[in-house]
């Protein structure tokens, strides 16, 4: 790991805009990140503090194994992605492998078709920019809604137990989401 | 068949529910028939029945019968 500031970019697609996080955006952050809706579909349930997430922004700040974005929709944020490597030793840029992250912190958009924007407009993203061949997730058995969300990408499950590992290759994202991309990327006019 | 029944029978064909669901209070991810993938299919089944094409951020705000019914007037569908 590096001390240098990794570069996030901004990327703008399907009426969302992924933009890297600022020390502004953290109380908004952990509010989201701190609510029952969010928190319980984590990895880690508990409750993060400030001090808590304060190291947290530090050290991605200058990791090159992962990125963080918060998601704007309609200039306003709705809530946060991110990507890590899945193997050590590897940049963002540079793995081939991909592990996703996303919440939708406000309750508006909670499972709103909107979720899907910031994943297509990342995934595209890294499929087209950076090194990445495969994304990979890993979701809590119980949660469904996460599970079919990810199918509706592409993902195949991998391996079930406590929790359902799934992986997306390039192509099957490509096949799977044209109705997707299609819905999210319309500008106005009538039949 | 005026509008309001040719909304209820395509929210009824999209969704697989009953006519007596397509109450104006029916919510998006309320009910398991209407999720992300219903969704995509009510717009489409909503642009062939009305004759229109919605743009994203209808589609976005489309979180209920009320809701449809509010966009749908934008493309001059009276109800």
């Amino acid at each position: 790991m590096t001390d240098t500031v990794v570069n996030v970019p901004i990327i703008e697609a399907y009426q969302v805009r992924l933009r890297p996080i600022t020390v502004a955006d953290l109380t908004c952050l952990r509010q989201w990140r701190n609510s029952a809706f969010v928190r319980e579909k984590m990895v880690s349930t508990g409750l993060i503090s400030h001090e808590q997430q304060l190291a947290w922004y530090k050290k991605i700040a200058t990791d090159p194994s992962q990125m963080h974005w918060v998601i704007e929709y309609r200039d306003t944020p709705i809530g946060a992605v991110n990507v890590k490597v899945f193997e050590d030793d590897d940049s963002v840029t540079s793995a081939k492998i991909l592990e996703p992250g996303l919440y939708i912190g406000e309750p508006r958009y909670q499972g709103n078709i909107v979720a899907f924007a910031p994943t297509l407009a990342l995934y595209d993203y890294c499929f087209s920019v950076f090194h990445t061949q495969q994304f990979h997730a890993s979701v809590k058995a119980d949660n469904e809604a996460a599970i079919k969300y990810n199918q509706q990408l592409g993902y195949e499950t991998v391996s079930r137990g406590q929790f359902v590992t799934l992986s997306l290759q390039k192509a099957c994202y490509e096949r799977q989401t044209v109705t997707l991309k299609s819905l999210l990327s319309r500008t106005g006019k009538t039949k | 068949m005026d509008n309001q029944q040719k909304l209820t029978q395509t929210f009824v064909q999209a969704l697989g529910i009953s006519p007596e669901q397509v109450t104006d209070g029916l919510t998006y991810n309320t009910i398991k028939e209407w999720d992300s993938t219903a969704h995509m299919i009510l717009i489409a089944e909503l642009e062939d029945a009305f004759e229109v094409m919605l743009d994203t951020d209808d589609i976005i705000d489309m979180s209920s019968v009320s809701k449809a019914k509010d966009i749908l007037a934008k493309y001059d569908v009276q109800f």
